[in-house]
């Protein structure tokens, strides 16, 4: 969220290589059979700097989610590595990978969903502290006060319990949850979409100033490019599994290469009518191909306007277009 | 005359009030946006105009805890108001006259019945239309509502349909008749951007051939700005601004619609500016009758604020705000 540019170097905090979620697809009521695999997460690589945030975004069913899970080992990746700090992720084993989680956290989109009824605010604090073995009721206590106060809610809201506050107070615990252990890295997935847009700005500043309290790194997973935009210091674009775009935030909302992010900003309505009638529009045809089957080649192929021949025979190269800037795309120029 | 005129309209649950006293009005081929946050009563006021809430008969008048809505106010529509219509009247008129799109396509079409049988329902109803004929303008309209291979889509249930296309085949439903007014809420907030972007395009195709009049409802400014010719703000129950959109927009006057305006992060902007959101949530509210609803949240309350009732003031570009003149 500063403004100074953050490329990758050596001290990324978080680097995910290579990962592949595939999720098979069985048949059969006796002799179960795997006849083919949902490739939720097709090979994707990239690295976050500690203090960093990343937005990853992209449409419903393209990955995105999966790949914040399988970052946290909530989803089990079926390839590829992913390392926090100097630990392999992905190699971790039971009692080593629960003690490890202490260090990434995650935020859900729903925090009415994510926040157990029955319990208090108390319980629900002090339920990560006890998982992570530490007992201690007044240590306990202590936390819960700071984190609540860091996240701005008063400590009288210990005895409460999540249907008596609003939505925005509710995501509001989400965050100190998954703060109450200082992590490194906290993957939020969709973090204000649940919320009313006057709320949405205040939870977007109260990550902004956690970030700099705790020194956070974040993983900002939406759908909502403004939104994404506003948090992240580096964007990737999420297309049927792969990541089709990737670049520092100011210079992709600048400088969109790939078709398909040039057809998600472009589809983005602003609140200004002046600006809405001079808007030139990509509108995509059709849907989402299904990501049991992807299109052959590019996968963007079968909704981009500019589709040539090529783009069904050959996978485009990831490459770099100018420094940070990373595109799967055969084309430079589109006319 | 404006095709609707929706005068002092309420709406209560038992004992909450959901709508407060809207006031708005469409005019024949315009689009109009109601706008607000969850729970200010934009979906309530769409109901009742479309007789969609429990109706309240004169036992449950007197009853008020039964069935427990009492909608009061009027919604008058060509110039017949659609509180008073009795039932079989307003049954004509809904599908044909009026219809309505919702938020969730699933959810609004019958999951067990083929997509056909669920537009021809429309089409024998309101149009006397039957068998080979009634199928024939069903893939007609699937084709006008942008549904590749429609004939074979007929024969499909909702389950198997994109979420874009369920809401298409929604408003295939919807414009069947040829309706005079076409009630929209949240048509795009269940769906992508990019899918958003192709029904929004399809809306507008609609409203700008067919001269149907659309009552837009949502939350999302960015759709209002792109669309609406008209807007309505809505906040507790009751409308507080109300302006042409390009109006609206330019010089926003009432401080929650000033609020809402920086609260939202824009990509015509530049990248680091900061957000300002609206303190408080909708719960830190007031009785509209004991002064402005806002006025707990609002940054520039005055006790002027909290002494009486707010009028709306003014007629192109009216608000609700006691204090606007200061302000600016």
């Amino acid at each position: 969220m500063s403004a100074e540019t953050s490329t990758p170097t050596s001290t990324a905090l978080l680097e995910v290589e290579d990962l592949e979620v595939h999720f098979p697809i069985r048949s059969g009521v006796i002799f179960e059979r795997t006849i083919g695999a949902v490739r939720a997460v097709d090979g994707v690589s990239l690295s976050i700097g500690a203090g960093q945030t990343y937005g990853l975004v992209g449409e419903s069913g393209c990955g995105k989610t999966t790949l914040g899970r399988a970052v946290l080992r909530l989803e089990e990746p079926t390839g590829g590595s992913v390392h926090l700090g100097d630990t392999d992720v992905t190699a971790l084993r039971s009692e080593n990978l629960r003690r490890f989680r202490s260090r990434m956290q995650m935020v859900f989109q729903d925090p009415l969903g994510s926040l157990n009824p029955r319990h208090n605010v108390e319980m629900l604090l002090a339920e990560p502290l006890r998982v992570h073995r530490i007992n201690d009721r007044a240590e306990q206590r202590r936390l819960a006060e700071e984190t609540l106060d860091a996240v701005g809610l008063p400590t009288s809201v210990l005895e409460r319990y999540p249907h008596e506050f609003s939505g925005g107070q509710r995501q509001r615990l989400g965050i100190a949850r998954a703060l109450m252990l200082r992590p490194d890295l906290i993957v939020c997935d969709e973090p204000v979409s649940a919320l009313d847009v006057s709320i949405q700005a205040q939870v977007m500043n109260l990550l902004d100033e956690l970030q700099g309290e705790f020194g956070l790194t974040y993983m900002v997973i939406a759908h909502d490019l403004a939104v994404v935009r506003h948090l992240s210091d580096r964007v990737g674009v999420m297309y049927l599994g792969k990541i089709v775009e990737e670049a520092d935030s100011e210079e992709i909302y600048e400088n969109p290469r790939h078709p398909y992010t040039k057809a998600l900003l472009s589809a983005v309505p602003q609140p200004d009518p002046e600006v809405e009638a001079s808007r030139e529009r990509i509108i995509l045809k059709g849907d989402l191909p299904s990501p049991a089957n992807p299109p052959s080649g590019c996968r963007f192929r079968t909704r981009c306007p500019w589709a040539q021949d090529i783009c069904a025979e050959e996978t485009p190269v990831w490459r770099e277009v100018a420094e940070g800037h990373k595109v799967a795309c055969h084309f430079d120029r589109f006319d | 005359m404006a095709l609707l005129e929706v005068e002092d309209l309420r709406v209560a649950f038992g004992g909450s009030t959901a709508v407060d006293g809207v006031d708005f009005q469409v005019d024949e081929g315009q689009v109009v946006g109601l706008v607000g946050e969850s729970g200010c009563g934009k979906s309530v006021t769409s109901l009742a105009i479309m007789g969609l809430l429990p109706r309240q008969s004169k036992v449950t008048a007197r009853k008020r805890h039964r069935g427990g809505v009492t909608v009061s106010g009027r919604a008058r529509f060509e110039g017949k108001d659609l509180l008073t219509l009795p039932r079989n009247e307003m049954r004509k008129r809904r599908g044909q006259e009026l219809a309505m799109v919702f938020q969730d396509p699933l959810s609004s079409l019958n999951p067990v019945v083929r997509i056909g049988v669920q537009i021809t329902e429309v089409l024998e109803r309101h149009r006397g239309l039957r068998g080979e004929a009634a199928r024939k303008e069903a893939a007609h309209l699937l084709d006008r509502v942008g549904i590749p291979d429609p004939t074979r889509r007929l024969t499909e249930y909702p389950h198997q349909l994109s979420g874009g296309m369920r809401q298409r085949v929604l408003i295939a439903i919807a414009v069947a008749c040829a309706p005079r007014l076409l009630i929209a809420d949240e048509p795009t907030t269940a769906l992508d951007v990019t899918i958003q972007a192709q029904i929004l395009e399809l809306l507008k195709d609609l409203v700008d051939s067919e001269g149907t009049a659309l009552l837009m409802i949502t939350h999302d400014l960015g759709v209002v700005a792109g669309l609406c010719d008209e807007v309505n703000v809505l906040y507790s129950g009751r409308v507080v601004e109300s302006a042409p959109a390009r109006d609206l927009f330019a010089r926003p006057t009432h401080p929650y619609t000033v609020g809402l305006l920086k609260s939202i992060p824009r990509l015509d902007l530049p990248i680091h500016e900061p957000l300002h959101p609206i303190r408080g949530s909708i719960v830190d509210v007031i009785r509209w009758k004991d002064g402005c609803a806002f006025a707990p949240r609002c940054d520039s309350v005055t006790e002027k604020c909290v002494e009486g009732e707010p009028a709306l003031v003014g007629t192109e570009h009216a608000h609700r705000c006691v204090m606007a003149e200061e302000i600016a």
